[in-house]
């Protein structure tokens, strides 16, 4: 996959509202190239996690289109979705999404089992690399939400992938975590010639974004 | 253990799938039991060797007070008919009854102290004779007659009409050793030949003579024109067939001897057979109720699990597996135990039926573990397509 387009989309929520907040996203033509890295700011409320529920395919509940290249996403079928999901797009969602009753290993090796695009020594080089190493066999219950953050990021990176979407993913971690975050995500994005969307409601990681859209 | 698996089990109700598999296995082994005592029990009913012996069938037109009382051709048989009877599902084979058209009178005695009465003969083909049939020939050049009475006769004689007159008590052959002269006349002919009673019958009661004789008497006295037969023998295939009362009374038959409880006991089985099946399967029905419903349960509280492994890349099929294949070893489990069950309850109700019929042979057990098996797979199918259709919702939301 190439290109995402997205035209004229527009969150059911915010159809019919008579004075819309000014968007460079909402109700345009906007075009997503690959290789690409593009920061989608926003405020709070304004639909940022929505737009990467739209984007993976999670939820329908939108007005326009969204193209994968030249197709409708709206035209997949389920199994195409989750051969996406194996395959193209990688998403790091804002709630994480983690199971909270598997280590954070395991939570690794659920995606990476499906993939099969990881050695273990490789995962566990990120693990030593974000500074988790030694929280590997915790429950994901018991880990605090920056360390939490750390594995959804690892898990997002076990797939091969055309677009990696990162819905505030450094939003509980400090700078020098951020940054090393930062490096981990460039370098695998440009290792696949992928693109990368980081959306942020403020703090964001220090990239340099190809183009920044306002919400 | 897999991971997916490790997630998916959260939740379960141990006490919900006890409650379906009791439930359902109750269900199944009454569904089972049934099927089993009902292939078990019907073979009494069927074949010579059954409690019901007797596939012979002797059935003439009912007669009513409407019948004329001159005209015997609306009583006979006509050719139609008689295909008819044969092409039936029951029916071995069919044979008619030929009477004597003509004058018979026998007489037995010593010296000059005669007895006699008139009489007539009948005749069946050979086929159905349920006697020895050694001397079941007639030879015109040598005059003798072979003849079987009805085993009934020689009972009335011995034990009714020989006890009160104080009259010594015959046996078989000392019949048979009886010379009779039997006076046939017919068409100005007048001529006595000799009788001899070869053996008896139990299936035809009447006085019986080789179809070869009738033949050349009729040919030589009749004195009046051949008509269709008014009784007829049937040698049926299955006498627990339902279709044979429901013929009789379709076609207004009366029977000689009323040969159709079998017919009817397999028929009352069959009801009742049907009616315990019917329990069990409502049970069954109800315990697969419970089952998706604790599925549904399950999957409505590990919803956002499923969700996040949709989210990951899982594909509803592998999403589904884990949930199948509970349901699906469930109902093979079940299957298993009723099976055992129902062959235990088989080998107690089995001694009780070899008590009351000591020849007879037990039913196969292969068709009530197919049935028990195509339930099962009914039963798993529905369900596998139930959840993978809960999963899909989930996938589509």
């Amino acid at each position: 996959m190439d290109t995402i387009i997205l035209d004229n989309v527009l969150p059911r929520v915010f159809a019919g509202i008579a004075e819309p907040r000014p968007s460079e996203v909402w109700s345009r033509r906007v075009e997503l190239h690959r290789g690409h890295t593009y920061l989608i700011e926003a405020a709070s409320g304004t639909g940022k996690s929505s737009l990467c529920s739209f984007i993976v395919g999670l939820r329908r509940d939108y007005e326009g289109r969204i193209l994968f290249d030249s197709t409708d996403i709206s035209t997949f079928k389920p199994s195409h979705w989750a051969a996406l999901r194996r395959t193209s797009i990688s998403i790091l969602p804002q709630e994480l999404r983690l199971f909270p009753e598997l280590t954070a290993w395991e939570n690794v090796c659920i995606k990476n089992q499906l993939t099969g695009c990881q050695s273990p020594q490789r995962i566990a080089e990120w693990f030593e690399r974000l500074g988790i190493a030694d929280r590997r066999d915790t429950l994901v219950a018991r880990m605090s939400w920056g360390q939490q953050q750390r594995v959804a990021l690892v898990r997002a990176l076990c797939q091969p992938f055309d677009v990696l979407l990162a819905d505030e993913p450094i939003s509980h971690l400090d700078d020098d975590n951020a940054s090393i975050m930062a490096g981990l995500l460039t370098e695998e994005a440009r290792r696949q010639g992928a693109t990368l969307v980081i959306t942020s409601i403020g703090k964001h990681m220090s990239l340099p974004y190809d183009q920044i859209l306002h919400l | 253990m897999s991971l997916v698996w490790k997630l998916l089990r959260q939740h379960i109700s141990a006490p919900q799938l006890l409650g379906f598999f009791m439930a359902n296995m109750l269900g199944l082994t009454i569904v089972l039991v049934a099927v089993q005592m009902y292939n078990d029990i019907v073979p009494a009913f069927r074949g010579d060797d059954g409690v019901l012996q007797g596939t012979y069938l002797i059935v003439s037109k009912h007669i009513s007070a409407a019948s004329p009382l001159t005209d015997n051709s609306s009583q006979g048989f006509t050719d139609e008919e008689i295909a008819d009877l044969s092409r039936q599902s029951f029916v071995a084979r069919v044979g008619a009854f030929t009477p004597s058209r003509y004058r018979v009178a026998a007489s037995i005695g010593m010296g000059s102290q005669r007895v006699g009465t008139d009489m007539f003969f009948e005749a069946v083909p050979d086929g159905f004779v349920d006697a020895d049939l050694s001397a079941w020939r007639f030879d015109p050049s040598r005059g003798e007659i072979p003849i079987i009475l009805p085993r009934s006769y020689l009972a009335i004689y011995n034990f009714g009409f020989a006890e009160s007159q104080a009259l010594p008590k015959l046996s078989e052959g000392v019949v048979s050793m009886v010379q009779m002269d039997i006076r046939l006349r017919g068409r100005g002919l007048d001529e006595t030949l000799r009788g001899r009673v070869v053996g008896f019958s139990t299936r035809l009661n009447t006085i019986l003579v080789p179809e070869s004789f009738i033949s050349w008497s009729n040919d030589r006295y009749a004195t009046e024109p051949a008509s269709p037969p008014t009784r007829l023998i049937l040698e049926l295939s299955n006498p627990t067939d339902a279709a044979l009362p429901a013929y009789v009374s379709e076609h207004h038959l009366d029977l000689e001897n009323d040969r159709l409880e079998a017919s009817r006991a397999t028929t009352m089985l069959r009801i009742v057979a049907g009616v315990v099946a019917g329990v069990g399967l409502l049970i069954s029905a109800l315990a697969l109720y419970i089952l998706m419903l604790s599925i549904y349960l399950l999957v409505e509280k590990n919803t956002l699990k499923l969700q996040n492994l949709l989210l990951l890349g899982y594909s509803a099929t592998r999403v589904s597996l884990p949930y199948q294949l509970l349901a699906v070893g469930m109902n093979l489990a079940v299957m298993c135990l009723a099976v055992v069950l129902t062959l235990v309850v088989r080998s107690r109700y089995l001694d009780l039926l070899w008590q009351a019929f000591p020849r007879l042979q037990e039913g196969a057990v292969m068709p009530t573990i197919a049935a028990g098996l195509a339930l099962t797979i009914g039963v798993a199918v529905v369900n596998a397509i139930a959840i993978r259709r809960k999963i899909d919702a989930l996938n589509a939301a």
